[in-house]
């Protein structure tokens, strides 16, 4: 057996970390790990990809038909109501806009909308979710809160909140020294919280990098540097 | 249904086509639903991980295209994660990441090396059959059952630190197989 170094070391462990991840032989807590670093790391990502690839055949042809009842409950939690048209996207995050414009005053004073919000979807009468806008007072920033009661579930998506008028919030990778913010992208309205990091910046994404969210016209910034205040940053690193 | 066909209608459901998606499920709801029955031996469990495991497929469709892999298997993987996730959740067992002490090394080629096997379907029947018989069926039986390394390690009689060795020594000796 040849000498190993480091790098070859790291490779290993990570092969075997992957293939015990595909197999499923480990704890909810080491999974977890795992997990987080499937979702940052691509080469990890694509080891466990290829395990899961590779074990594949060991799957059993087995079926079995799920009660009908499933299916009506996945387009719940995904769409808020069953499939009306052919192909179309309205979930009711649509919505968010409509949130966006509203003034709020304090985290003491939750605004429940659902009722305004079944109105939107005319006569199918979905099963609306439970919003709530939640900011304090003065505060640029609002997270908007939808429980949707079928899945259980509270989705908080932050918002840009400043009376009457629509703002984005951008997320900013900031290398320090003289070098100028980043822009990453515009927080998703969606959601689902994920920003797809450019190939090209994934490779400056490390540990010590800090990250800063500001306050921008609708869409993003225009001119490609932070134009509002930035209203949170923080240093990155692996816990 | 064919895996072009299933790789078309992921490639939809990417694009938020929620027809696609309905088909998608009429197509593979069976396999996965029978996927996380096995793993988690309780009906009412299983729908809601089949549940689950469709939200996932809705929000991750995107992300399969880049993966080049299988598309049946793609779909496989996400239901046994999420009913593992949820087996393993419900029953905790010792973690065993980080207590290491069990170097094992793998000295096969470096993966950007090597592309990923399409179809590697009957050849891993000869590659199982070429390791130790209960070894080959301790790592059968993770798989498909979806036991953890303290569930194998009763079922085996062998203490859990042996049978952490066993499977990853045949995971390796499988994938080296599967390579040559």
């Amino acid at each position: 057996m040849t000498e190993l170094d480091d790098s070859d070391r790291d490779r290993s462990r990570d092969e075997v970390l992957a293939a015990e991840y595909a197999v499923g032989v480990l704890s909810f807590a080491d999974r977890k790990r795992l997990e987080a670093r499937i979702e940052r790391e691509p080469a990890f990502a694509l080891l466990v990809a290829q395990w899961e690839d590779r074990l594949s055949p060991l799957e059993l042809a087995a079926e079995e038909v799920p009660p009908r009842t499933v299916y009506p409950k996945i387009e719940a939690r995904l769409f808020g109501s069953p499939v009306t048209a052919r192909g179309m996207r309205t979930g009711w995050w649509n919505s968010v806009a409509l949130w966006r414009s509203v003034a709020f005053a304090s985290l003491a004073a939750v605004v429940v909308m659902a009722a305004l919000q079944q109105g939107l979807f005319g006569s199918a009468k979905p099963p609306a979710p439970l919003v709530a806008s939640m900011t304090g007072e003065g505060s640029p920033l609002a997270l908007h809160a939808s429980y949707d009661a079928a899945s259980g579930r509270i989705a908080v998506t932050p918002i840009a909140a400043n009376a009457g008028q629509p703002r984005s919030l951008e997320l900013w990778m900031v290398p320090g020294g003289d070098a100028a913010p980043v822009p990453l992208g515009v927080l998703p309205q969606d959601g689902r919280g994920v920003i797809e990091v450019p190939a090209a910046l994934r490779a400056h994404l490390a540990d010590g990098m800090t990250l800063a969210v500001s306050v921008e016209p609708p869409g993003g910034s225009p001119t490609g540097l932070p134009t509002g205040p930035v209203i949170a940053a923080g240093q990155a690193r692996y816990p | 249904m064919p895996s072009l066909d299933i790789a078309g209608l992921i490639a939809k459901v990417a694009m938020g086509d929620r027809a696609a998606l309905a088909s998608l499920y009429s197509a593979v709801s069976p396999k996965l639903f029978a996927i996380c029955l096995r793993i988690l031996k309780d009906r009412t469990d299983a729908e809601d991980a089949l549940q689950d495991v469709f939200v996932k497929i809705w929000q991750r469709a995107d992300r399969y295209a880049a993966t080049g892999v299988n598309p049946n298997g793609w779909l496989a993987a996400i239901a046994r994660n999420q009913a593992i996730d949820m087996i393993r959740a419900r029953r905790p067992v010792a973690d065993t990441i980080g207590e290491e002490g069990l170097e094992i090394v793998d000295g096969s080629p470096d993966p950007e090396a090597v592309s990923i096997g399409l179809g590697e379907g009957r050849r891993i029947d000869r590659c199982m059959s070429e390791l130790p018989p209960e070894r080959a069926d301790a790592v059968r039986n993770a798989y498909v059952e979806g036991l953890s390394y303290q569930e194998l390690a009763e079922r085996y009689s062998v203490p859990l630190n042996t049978m952490r060795t066993w499977l990853r020594r045949s995971l390796l000796k499988l994938k080296e197989c599967l390579e040559r």
